[in-house]
């Protein structure tokens, strides 16, 4: 017997011991596809570091409304014409430094002199007139196009250099509104083909995106207005709310987005109002709930303050509308349902008398992890109802599965009454972009109306002014009295890690748009 | 071995198009993703136009006749999510796994070689019993949990290595360290089985009476008959890795090809989902011809000339029984054993 290696045996192993001594030597320090750029290098002082909850899908200008892709470049790589501002809710002057109408269809844009993108170019009415075109007349499909305009398009006209016309296909008296959602970019921009990385007129301008690792932006020299604090700007993502808030903890960076107190970020997490609400949508097509006193007693069963204090630790607060204070034509007098299982367990009692199916199952449709403890709040709401005396089964569903549920057309055979768990967020700051959706007779995100509730909102789509806040709370105070599809739960508050290294106040718009040109160093 | 491979390649070639048919039409059947692209009040003329934008308004035999055309020009479409070519996406986050699994996988088996070895000397003594518990222990401890469990140590508290990311050195550390475990934990008990065995084996008992040395006779005979089951489990848990470690990468923000296919599904973005599962599917199917070539470069009773020439020869010593061949293990001891050979499962 020899114990000499044979040497076929000595070639093959010779290949995989190469083989692996390659591998290891490929492993070596580096990632495929990755540089040491990509951690944001520079001096901590120098370079602001965010780390986000996702990489954006795009960088697409016309695609800003989508919150992964407009939180990096809205009002920081590129700007608005008008700019809305999150706490008073007033609209302020952007790259448009005056707008007017006189009959709220034709409006007049002044448009500011002096900005400069960052190729360079100057910026002026043909960019403008360029930007509205590509993003709502055109077939790119642009997401903003779907979220604020619809199918009309807009008319277009160049007065002069610097002033605009444009012109609604029927009376809009929140077009200037509408206009703040759409991010200017150059005259060259294609008008066929979406664009990854935009030029923009913002404070920072787009280093680099290393795809599935960073993106790096440096501060624009030409910026027309003041400079930011922080040279460079180094954008991160991870999945996951602890991983985000250790990187806040260990000091790998200083701005985390869509943390959670449970992610242990202990006194750096800062909450904020986000405009989000939750509400629970009840479908009157089926038993129980084509008894409005069932959909009464839906409300008086849930416990919204024991929920708020108990689940949110008291961050939240609990709902009485769609909108949060701050949104044109929320009431700030509308009372929150009272929470009282007996006049719960009356209603339900009548209604049973009255012939009504109460032992009707109704499937309780949530998406799954849409926020944080939707899971428990599901159950305690089934738990709450159940006391009642209804029959509430929980459907937890992923996200593309709860879409089918959350918009029209809805599924018509479910086992059962069908009662969505919904998340609204209203970041236009006019509740029109609320109830017209969600109310409305056929709205996208209305399981159904009335025609006196149509007509109210019809009435407040056109008004303007006080007017319009007065309508707008009219239409609440109508469906909370008289249609009751809704019962609202909270509104709730978002939280952002903030280092101790820099000073940054959120607001309700921070989960949307990070302006990083607000970001100072810490004194 | 020509021959061998030949038939290893037509055989796996059958359920690569099956994955790939059975993936096109499943991903389909999971809902429009006009849903998940457009805002919620996006109109009905907006869903059509998206629909013909994406081809998705045409009858599924024109899809997947298009989508067959397109793997021959090695185009796989562009991801309705961010508009950039699928291919490009998988092949750039492809090399990331990779690199992940194979340094992974080195660590592990090197790990379980020498654990699994040193436990098997001595069944049921001391050293034995701490490898299992360690073993199972490390088999069975849930990726998310360590990794959570490792940022907050060795990231927070002691602040040595990075708790994400993909820069310098000490980035791998964390996600190889979680990933290793599993690997590390079933290799352990799988070499230890083998050694155990193995050792007992006669011609282990030769070697020792000829007065071969300890390391020569655990190296040398014993380790490379135990390491054919190794191999076949080792192929296994690679074939994992390399289907994407999708909790580290998501953990760790790890750009590989795990984390975009749980993207693209979530997303219904079809293009990529498909480009990836492709890649996927033919690095496994290269990862297991090279497992067979190496386990039958391991062991030559597997190897289809040795095996028929085997036969041959027990043909004409008319064999000890049907189905079974006498011959010689690769160290020249006689041992019994099934002639044609499972590989077990990969």
């Amino acid at each position: 017997m020899s114990h000499r290696t044979p040497r076929s045996h000595r070639i093959p192993l010779a290949l995989a011991a190469s083989a692996l001594l390659g591998t290891t030597a490929l492993s070596g320090c580096s990632v495929a596809n990755s540089e040491e750029a990509s951690s944001g290098s520079g001096a901590p002082s120098d370079t602001l570091r965010v780390v986000l909850q996702q990489e954006p899908p795009t960088l697409e200008a016309c695609e800003s409304n989508l919150t992964s892709t407009g939180v990096v470049i809205r009002s920081t790589i590129t700007e608005p014409f008008i700019e809305r501002n999150p706490t008073s809710g007033e609209l302020e002057p952007k790259l448009a430094t005056e707008w007017s109408s006189k009959d709220d269809k034709t409006w007049t844009l002044k448009l500011r002199e002096g900005v400069k993108f960052h190729d360079g170019s100057d910026f002026n009415a043909d960019d403008a007139i360029a930007t509205i075109d590509r993003a709502v007349n055109s077939k790119l499909g642009c997401n903003v196009e779907g979220y604020v305009f619809g199918d009309d398009d807009l008319k277009l006209k160049k007065v002069d250099d610097y002033t605009i016309e444009v012109t609604a296909a029927k009376k809009d008296p929140i077009l200037p509104l509408r206009l703040s959602f759409l991010e200017v970019v150059p005259k060259e921009t294609s008008a066929t083909e979406k664009v990854r990385e935009p030029i923009g007129t913002g404070p920072y301008q787009l280093a680099d995106w290393q795809a599935g690792q960073s993106i790096n932006a440096t501060a624009f020299a030409d910026y027309w207005g003041e400079a930011p604090a922080f040279k460079k700007a180094n954008y991160q993502w991870r999945s996951e709310g602890s991983v985000r808030a250790a990187m806040i903890t260990s000091g790998e960076a200083d701005i985390a987005t869509g943390l959670s107190p449970e992610d242990n970020i202990g006194d750096l997490g800062v909450s904020y109002p986000n405009n989000e609400t939750v509400a629970l949508r009840m479908h009157a097509d089926t038993a129980p709930f084509d008894d409005i006193r069932i959909r009464r007693a839906v409300n008086y069963a849930i416990d919204k303050e024991s929920i708020v204090a108990s689940l949110y630790g008291g961050r939240d607060k609990a709902a009485a509308q769609l909108v949060p204070s701050g949104v044109v034509g929320h009431s700030e007098d509308l009372p929150v349902w009272d929470f009282n299982l007996d006049k719960a367990k009356e209603l339900v009692a009548e209604a049973k008398a009255a012939g009504t199916d109460v032992s009707a199952p109704i499937n309780l449709v949530v998406r799954t992890a849409q926020f944080p403890k939707i899971q428990e709040l599901a159950q305690v709401i089934q738990e709450q109802l159940t006391q009642a005396g209804l029959t509430v089964n929980l459907k937890m569903l992923e996200t593309s599965q709860h879409l089918t549920y959350q918009v029209r057309p809805f599924p018509t055979k479910e086992d059962g009454a069908i009662m969505l768990m919904t998340q609204h967020g209203n970041q236009a700051g006019d509740a029109a972009f609320t109830v017209d959706q969600y109310m409305t007779s056929k709205g996208a995100q209305s399981a159904f109306g009335t025609p006196e509730l149509d007509k109210l909102i019809a009435a407040a789509d056109a008004a303007t002014g006080d007017d319009r806040q007065a309508a707008f709370e009219k239409v609440f105070k109508y469906q909370n009295d008289e249609v009751v599809q809704f019962a609202h739960i909270a509104h709730q508050t978002g939280m952002l890690g903030i280092s101790p290294s820099v000073a940054y106040e959120p607001n309700s718009s921070s989960g949307d748009e990070l302006r990083l040109a607000e970001v100072t160093q810490a004194k | 071995m020509l021959t061998y491979l030949r038939k290893r390649i037509i055989a796996s070639a059958l359920p690569l198009i099956v994955v790939i048919v059975g993936v096109f039409a499943l991903a389909r059947m999971t809902g429009n993703p006009a849903a998940l692209y457009l805002p919620l009040n996006a109109t009905e003329t907006m869903r059509e136009e998206f629909a013909a934008r994406n081809g998705l308004d045409q009858p599924i035999w024109v899809q997947i006749a298009q989508y067959f055309g397109g793997i021959f020009r090695l185009d796989f479409g562009t991801s309705m999510r961010t508009g950039q070519d699928a291919a490009e996406m998988a092949l750039r986050a492809f090399p990331a796994t990779l690199q992940l699994a194979a340094t992974t996988m080195i660590i592990a088996i090197l790990l379980a070689v020498i654990v699994g070895s040193a436990a098997a000397m001595k069944p049921n003594g001391i050293l034995d019993r701490c490898s299992s518990f360690i073993s199972m222990t490390a088999a069975s401890i849930p990726d998310f949990w360590l990794a959570i469990v490792g940022i907050w140590v060795f990231a927070i508290t002691l602040g040595v290595v990075p708790t994400s990311g993909v820069v310098g050195a000490a980035a791998w550390f964390l996600p190889v360290a979680t990933l290793v475990m599993r690997p590390f934990g079933t290799l352990v008990q799988v070499i230890r089985g083998a050694m155990v065995s193995a050792l007992s084996e006669p011609y282990i008992k030769l070697a020792r009476s000829k007065g071969a040395t300890e390391y020569r006779v655990i190296a040398q005979h014993a380790l490379r008959n135990a390491a054919a089951p190794g191999l076949t489990v080792a192929g296994d848990l690679t074939v994992g890795l390399v289907n994407g470690a999708v909790v580290v990468e998501t953990i760790f923000g790890w750009p590989g090809i795990g984390k975009l296919m749980i993207d693209s599904i979530l997303q219904r973005d079809f293009a990529v989902l498909q480009a990836c599962v492709l890649l996927t599917a033919v690095a496994i199917f290269i990862l297991n011809i090279l497992i067979d070539v190496g386990y039958a470069l391991l062991d030559p009773r597997v190897r289809p000339s040795a095996g028929a020439r085997q036969r041959r020869k027990a043909r004409a010593a008319q064999g000890p029984t049907q189905g079974e061949d006498e011959h010689q293990n690769q160290n020249g001891a006689p041992v019994l054993v099934m002639a044609e050979t499972s590989k077990g499962s990969h």
